[in-house]
């Protein structure tokens, strides 16, 4: 029942916000949003067991019907916007989808498993979600648009939300392919919103590349109907055969495409032209999550080589997009590379596969997304208030906002520092990585990308934290900034989740009362030494600089990566996914 | 309650060891050289400067690098976790970097990114430092460690990746382009004066302590083999801090992501396999 609630539920709320006034839009939204954060809530709480339903046989008439109505809207896009890859990658998918329809006989099981996994996504999806689906009612009251293309807007977030609730419970994979591609259509509406040239170019290519997901998924639906006669998650990993593990390979294609591992990066990137609030859903609750989020619940039927090759493939990504973030200036790159190279490190713990790297997958979720939405949020608040969009830009941000400054600090050390969930997670996947050497060396490869990896990110966090803390003497405090209340309650929203984090890893024990409380510490003294230094306002003298006198602008590093290293990491990612396909093949 | 004596003794115990080095390193070079307290000489004189900052932000991100490598020591002279201790090393070590880019001081800069270049050169060394230590006790705890019997013999290749670090960590040369004072006067600590310059100086100590902690990890149990195996390193890194020159950062790099990566991971499969 409750499952059904947080799926239609939404729906409802898209129609009831899209006719509504600003005002009744604004206390609807916010009305929906606790309704949904509860009921996900509950529904944790009351649920312990794996839940199972059926949905009516009409009601498959009716997706079946949806599939296609969306494919041939994929054509329509496609021919009428004259992309070719968009037309034929859409033509493609309605020849496998009638093929899929063609071949019959499945042994059914039920469309809906309601596992741990899902209900922790619920969480994520209404929660996070919810979260800057409230944000996006104050940044989009500024944009230049009717009042029916702002409530549009709400309403598609909406829809979003209901859809990701819907994925993350079905058990059927061709109700599974009609929401992936759902998901595929939101994020071009919201990608295309601006409507402006570059918009449109970038909306296209996420069409085409999240189509690239879609073919997959039918091509494992096909091979899954003609050899294991099922159309069930359930069942297909229960009698998976390892001498026969094509359609977990074509799924996890699908999962690469959405989490937009690294051949398939551009399209994540490219969506940053949208509103900022529609980055911020995409990186954190919905979208990309659909990545790990379908390698963990693939992972039981995961073994040997494939496991292997997807840990190794995953690392890679980490490491590679580490890598290129570097080279990064602009704001929104820096996180979503960021978020590219999380995502390939959640789906290799997951491919891993023993309960310690699925527990550190699934913590690394749930925290990444609390952390990249508020990192979003903050983006935005510069975007908005301040008209910041680059990381050397940022300088005097302290004399404008310091609230901003802190949630932007929050939001980085609780990627990176121990007490947070993310450091905890990937202190957990160090020890598997650790574990697993004696089995295979593949592990040690494992091993260094993570340790590369993870030293690249802390490089790039503490690259934007240095310039923050810069403090223009000048300034002084006659040009601070009040930012609007809904900023600030969204920030604290989801500071305050973050800090139940680090109770819950308190009692987690993983590990000592010491070595959480130390570098809580550590980083709660600064700002209150700060003050008192402050106040003692001990002399100011200009910087030595070897008596140098010529005046120099001071940008931040950056790590250049040659075009022939991007290539380089371009061809190994291709060619680690063709080994998967040739290795499971042989 | 000895445990707590050693971690505030820390700083003091590292100032007895840079001295001492100096000492030491001038007889390689037939000087004199100071006397074994001028550290602490320094220090009174440094304390006694009038202070001058250039901002707070930046003299204060010194003196938390001084905290966290504290904490760092005290975890490690605790026995705590060996790979927790490693991500907490960084976390302090970052804390100058940021420190050293809040100011709008070229040679300060050009420290703190060598200073970062230097972490991704030494830091998978660390990882797979605690992983080899993990392979052999089934856990990243220094108690473990230091309650097994040594492990130096099938540990021979990280042991000499382990000295490329120390002499990393430490500044000596060939591997302190860093902070290489003819060049760069000092890079990431050149903005810092008086008591705030005194703070980052004892960190190097602390710095002395951890890696030579470290180092004595790979004699276990026997408390006699740590002790020579101190020695051995101590006079080692000395003598080829003397007898080198320094390298570029980019062959820094280099000798690190491929000499003693390897040496470190080849390690890791022969404790696997072999």
């Amino acid at each position: 029942m409750l499952t059904q609630i947080l799926i239609l539920s939404p729906l409802l709320f898209a129609f009831a916000v899209l006719f509504a006034g600003v005002r009744l839009r604004n206390i609807l939204t916010v009305v929906f949003v606790v309704f949904l954060a509860g009921v996900s809530l509950v529904h944790l709480l009351f649920i312990n067991e794996p839940l199972r339903y059926d949905l009516p046989h009409e009601l498959h008439t009716l997706f079946f019907f949806f599939d296609a109505l969306l494919l041939l809207f994929f054509l329509y896009v496609g021919i009428a916007k004259k992309d070719p890859l968009v037309a034929s990658l859409a033509a493609s998918q309605i020849v496998l989808y009638a093929a899929v329809k063609f071949v019959n006989g499945a042994v059914g099981s039920s469309d809906f498993l309601i596992d741990n996994t899902s209900l922790m996504m619920y969480l994520i999806v209404n929660i996070v979600g919810g979260i800057i689906v409230i944000y996006s009612l104050k940044y989009i009251e500024s944009e230049e648009f009717s009042r029916l293309k702002k409530n549009g807007f709400i309403a598609v977030l909406f829809f979003f939300l209901g859809v990701m609730n819907f994925l993350v419970g079905t058990n059927n994979i061709e109700i599974f392919f009609l929401l992936f591609e759902l998901t595929t259509l939101c994020s071009y509406i919201l990608i295309g919103y601006r409507k402006d040239t570059i918009s449109t170019q970038n909306a296209l290519r996420a069409l085409w590349m999240n189509q690239i997901g879609g073919v997959a998924i039918l091509a494992a639906l096909l091979l899954a109907l003609v050899s294991y006669k099922t159309l069930s998650f359930d069942l297909l990993i229960a009698n998976i055969d390892t001498a026969y593990l094509f359609p977990i390979v074509f799924l996890l294609l699908a999962a690469f495409v959405k989490g937009a591992a690294i051949p398939f990066e551009k399209w994540l990137l490219g969506a940053m032209v949208a509103p900022t609030p529609v980055s911020a859903i995409l990186h954190s609750a919905t979208m990309v999550k659909i990545a790990p989020f379908l390698v963990l619940k693939l992972s039981p039927a995961m073994s040997g080589f494939l496991s292997e090759a997807v840990m190794l493939f995953g690392t890679f990504v980490f490491f590679a997009a580490s890598l290129l973030a570097l080279s990064k200036n602009y704001f929104k790159e820096i996180l979503g590379l960021s978020t590219i190279a999380l995502l390939s490190f959640m789906m290799a713990l997951a491919a891993i596969g023993t309960q310690e790297a699925i527990l550190a997958a699934s913590i690394l979720m749930v925290f990444h997304a609390l952390s990249k939405a508020l990192l979003f949020l903050q983006l935005g608040i510069l975007e908005k208030e301040f008209h910041l969009k680059y990381v050397n830009d940022i300088e005097s941000l302290m004399s404008y906002s310091p609230l901003v400054v802190f949630f932007i600090v929050f939001g980085f050390a609780s990627l990176t520092l121990p007490p947070f969930g993310v450091f905890i997670g990937k202190f957990m996947a160090f020890e598997s990585f650790a574990a697993g050497i004696q089995e295979s060396p593949v592990f040690l490869a494992a091993l260094l990308f993570s340790a590369l990896g993870s030293v690249f990110l802390t490089i790039l966090y503490f690259k934007v934290l240095t310039k923050v803390f810069v403090r223009d003497m000048g300034l002084g405090d006659s040009k601070r900034k009040e930012i609007a209340c809904t900023y600030k309650i969204t920030s604290w929203a989801l500071s305050v989740l973050l800090g139940v984090g680090i109770v819950w890893s308190l009692a987690q024990r993983l590990f000592g009362m010491w070595e959480i409380l130390i570098p809580v510490l550590l980083i709660g003294v600064v700002p209150l030494l700060l003050y008192v230094f402050v106040l003692q306002n001990a002399q100011r003298v200009k910087e030595y600089n070897c008596g140098e006198k010529e005046e120099v602008v001071l940008n931040m590093y950056y790590l250049h990566t040659p075009s022939a290293v991007q290539k380089t990491i371009l061809i190994l990612s291709l060619v680690f996914l063709g080994s998967l396909f040739v290795g499971v093949a042989l | 309650m000895i445990e707590i004596l050693l971690i505030l003794l820390a700083p003091v115990a590292g100032g007895l060891l840079y001295g001492f080095e100096r000492v030491v390193r001038a007889r390689m070079q037939n000087r004199q050289g100071p006397p074994l307290l001028q550290p602490f000489y320094d220090m009174m004189k440094l304390i006694d400067k009038q202070t001058l900052i250039v901002n707070p932000t930046h003299a204060l991100l010194g003196v938390m690098h001084f905290v966290a490598l504290w904490a760092v020591v005290a975890f490690t002279i605790m026995g705590g976790n060996l790979l927790y201790i490693v991500f907490l090393h960084l976390l302090a070590s970052l804390f100058l970097v940021l420190a050293a880019f809040s100011v709008k001081s070229i040679f300060s800069h050009l420290g703190a990114n060598r200073e970062l270049l230097s972490m991704i050169a030494y830091e998978p060394i660390l990882v797979m430092f605690a992983v080899a230590f993990y392979m052999l006790n089934g856990s990243f705890s220094i108690d473990a460690v230091r309650a097994n019997p040594s492990a130096l013999g099938s540990l021979l290749f990280l042991f000499l990746a382990f000295l490329f670090v120390v002499q990393l960590k430490l500044k000596k040369s060939p591997f302190d382009a860093a902070k290489a004072h003819q060049e760069i006067v000092g890079g990431a600590e050149v903005e810092f004066s008086g008591l705030f310059f005194e703070f980052v100086y004892m960190a190097l100590w602390l710095e002395y302590v951890f890696v030579y902690l470290l180092l004595m990890l790979f004699a276990g149990d026997n408390i006699l083999l740590g002790g020579i195996l101190f020695c051995v390193a101590f006079l080692l890194v000395n003598l080829v801090d003397n007898a080198t020159a320094r390298v570029r950062m980019e062959h820094l790099i280099k000798i690190f992501l491929g000499i003693a990566v390897s040496l470190a991971a080849l390690n890791l499969l022969g404790l696997a396999y072999v």
